[in-house]
């Protein structure tokens, strides 16, 4: 399922050191294998073979599915992002730099796009937020805190302010450095610490009361 | 040979600063990276803290460009934009919830130039739908050109009754500074040009608000 | 990391788990994307910024604006709905009407042709900073014409401020225009408001 494997060629690689380092979690392990094979695919598509473009969509189309849903809560919403976002990657591969990770790098694109498609949402959303509210409340009220409901969740998402879940969903949800976080934000690490730390606590208030209900 | 000139082409197109909407990768996307750390990080939070409290952010972010663009230090950086963010606080509050982006921003600057909050509040209060921008940039302005801050504020107030609209102030405006640049005394030359402004009934069709939202009025 | 998550408030962590489901993915839509990505031309490095450059260039300004050039406008410059020429006397101005059909956003977002002047025979270089194009000097350079200086440039309806740039380093305001107060930096910039097009 991984497909690439990394390339040993005697003394230990950059790439060693950078697994033990990650060693710990199962999602840092499958970054890492695939990164040297991104930059592979990359380069084919760039000599003309476009099927391998495809194989990175296969690769992060559903993680990638999954942050913009998480974003804009909204399915069509989120698809309409998610195209968008692949074909400027498609489009701009040419301006991709090999030292770059091509996650992080299309992670930018993607964190950019959904912020487009809020931003074009705009009163809307804001109506969404509240009228969620209201119905977060009634439906805990019928239904009590039932253990598995993705609705559930994307409402108490829904709630926060946009760049707070943002930080929030990259940190914990896409699980990436807050270096990683940095580069698809273009805001600072310790800007990062304070918006994840402040959607924490919002949650954490946001659920107690619902609990006191 | 021809390898050589194509480079020499691409060069000169990464020197040109024509901008394409569709396909770049957008490096205004961290339009801060030029501050310092720890400036970087306070103005940041200082943004974060505008957003939750439903106040334009824009404003900020473009105060520290400005501050950057005109090679001031961190420190004074940081002072301006936590002036911009507390004018802009204490606009929300003279103004109230339903004032538009850049109603606080003009509000701010007439905080600013000196006028007071319940001068604001006053004109805030008698509103009927009509954006108080215009009118609160040019109060802004004649305070900054020696118009006595009681007489300016008094002077719009009065107009803003009468149902005057944006063209009126500008018109104001305009004929005002003239009077200003050729001598005349700023007070005197503000009383002597509101009384050309004919008094309008309340029932004044007017443009509906801008309505540009907090949120995204990074304008 | 696990541990990352065990340090959590158990609320939250049970909100992250849950978040970290996977979202089910549209065969459809993939394929859609797919379809599109088979449609573009293949991308490649470098050469596309030649071919680009070797394409004949246009200059991407709204309808509105490129409308007002074509009708031969000068004085553009929206300072509330009335252009201003240098003398002060002001020229009522008309857009198109059927420009402002052709806009893509709607009306009350659509960009407007703003014109600025100012009058710096002595000048080397000017160009046009504010909280529209980031303060970037490098962004709306000016043109010279007997000592005037111009630009057009497009801004959203609403409240902008800003100045000019003169030799790279002198920031001086619109004498045209009102006064921003106190910019905190020791200048003085101008505040411009651009109206929506009529309705």
């Amino acid at each position: 399922m991984c497909g690439a494997s990394l390339s040993w060629s005697g003394a230990p690689s950059p790439e060693l050191l950078v697994v033990q380092r990650y060693v710990t979690s199962q999602a840092r392990r499958w970054v890492i294998d695939n990164e040297t094979s991104d930059a592979a695919y990359v380069q084919q598509v760039l000599n003309g073979n476009s099927d391998a473009f495809t194989r990175l969509v296969d690769r992060y189309y559903e993680r990638c599915a999954r942050f913009a849903v998480r974003m804009l809560g909204d399915r069509d919403d989120a698809e309409d992002a998610l195209q968008q976002t692949f074909l400027r990657a498609y489009r701009s591969l040419g301006r991709y730099q090999e030292q770059d990770r091509f996650s992080a790098w299309l992670y930018r694109i993607l964190v950019n796009q959904c912020r487009s498609a809020a931003a074009q949402r705009g009163r809307r959303e804001r109506v969404f937020v509240r009228e969620e509210t209201a119905l977060l409340n009634a439906a805990d009220r019928r239904q009590g805190w039932s253990g598995e409901d993705e609705e559930l969740v994307q409402r108490i998402l829904a709630e926060l302010d946009p760049l707070l879940r943002e930080a929030f969903v990259l940190k914990y949800v896409e699980e990436l450095s807050y270096e990683e976080m940095s580069a698809a934000t273009g805001v600072g690490v310790s800007a990062l610490k304070m918006r994840v730390k402040r959607a924490c606590d919002r949650l954490r208030a946001r659920w107690e009361h619902i609990k006191d209900d | 040979m021809r390898s050589s000139l194509l480079r020499a082409i691409a060069l000169l197109a990464i020197a040109t600063t024509v901008s394409f909407a569709q396909d770049t990768l957008d490096p205004a996307a961290d339009p801060l990276r030029r501050l310092d750390p720890s400036t970087r990080y306070a103005v940041e939070m200082l943004m974060d803290s505008a957003r939750l409290a439903r106040l334009p952010y824009g404003p900020l972010e473009s105060k520290a460009l400005e501050g950057i663009a005109k090679r001031a230090n961190g420190r004074d950086i940081l002072v301006a934009v936590r002036r911009v963010f507390r004018a802009l606080r204490d606009a929300r509050a003279a103004l109230g919830p339903s004032a538009t982006a850049d109603e606080l921003t003009a509000a701010a600057g007439a905080l600013r130039a000196g006028i007071a909050a319940s001068e604001l509040s006053l004109l805030a209060a008698t509103r009927n739908g009509k954006p108080l921008t215009m009118p609160l940039v040019v109060l802004a302005d004649l305070v900054t050109r020696g118009v006595p801050r009681d007489t300016a504020a008094f002077t719009i107030f009065q107009l803003w009754q009468r149902g005057a609209a944006d063209d009126d102030f500008l018109g104001l405006w305009r004929s005002v500074e003239r009077d200003i640049v050729s001598g005349t005394n700023p007070s005197v030359a503000l009383l002597n040009r509101a009384r050309e402004i004919p008094a309008k009934g309340p029932s004044t069709a007017v443009p509906p608000a801008a309505g540009v939202r907090p949120e995204d009025a990074k304008s | 990391m696990t541990d990352e998550l065990d340090s959590l408030d158990p609320n939250v962590r049970w909100i992250v788990t849950e978040a970290r489901r996977p979202v089910p993915a549209d065969a459809a839509a993939r394929d859609r994307l797919i379809d599109a990505i088979n449609a573009e031309p293949v991308p490649s490095r470098g050469l596309r910024l030649v071919t680009w450059l070797l394409q004949p260039r246009r200059l991407v300004l709204p309808p509105l604006a490129t409308a007002a050039l074509a009708a031969g406008l000068v004085g553009v410059g929206v300072l509330g709905g009335i252009a201003i020429n240098r003398d002060g006397r002001p020229a009522a101005v008309q857009l198109p009407a059927a420009a402002a059909g052709q806009t893509q956003l709607p009306d009350s977002l659509a960009p407007r042709a703003v014109k600025f002047v100012l009058i710096a025979p002595q000048a080397t270089n000017v160009s046009l900073v504010g909280d529209f194009n980031g303060w970037d000097s490098g962004a709306s350079p000016m043109k010279a014409t007997d000592g005037t200086w111009t630009v057009f440039v497009s801004l959203q309806p609403g409240l902008h401020t800003y100045s000019f740039v003169v030799d790279g380093r002198h920031f001086v305001s619109d004498p045209t225009a009102p006064i921003a107060p106190g910019d905190g930096f020791g200048h003085r910039s101008s505040v411009v408001l651009v109206r929506q097009p009529s309705l």
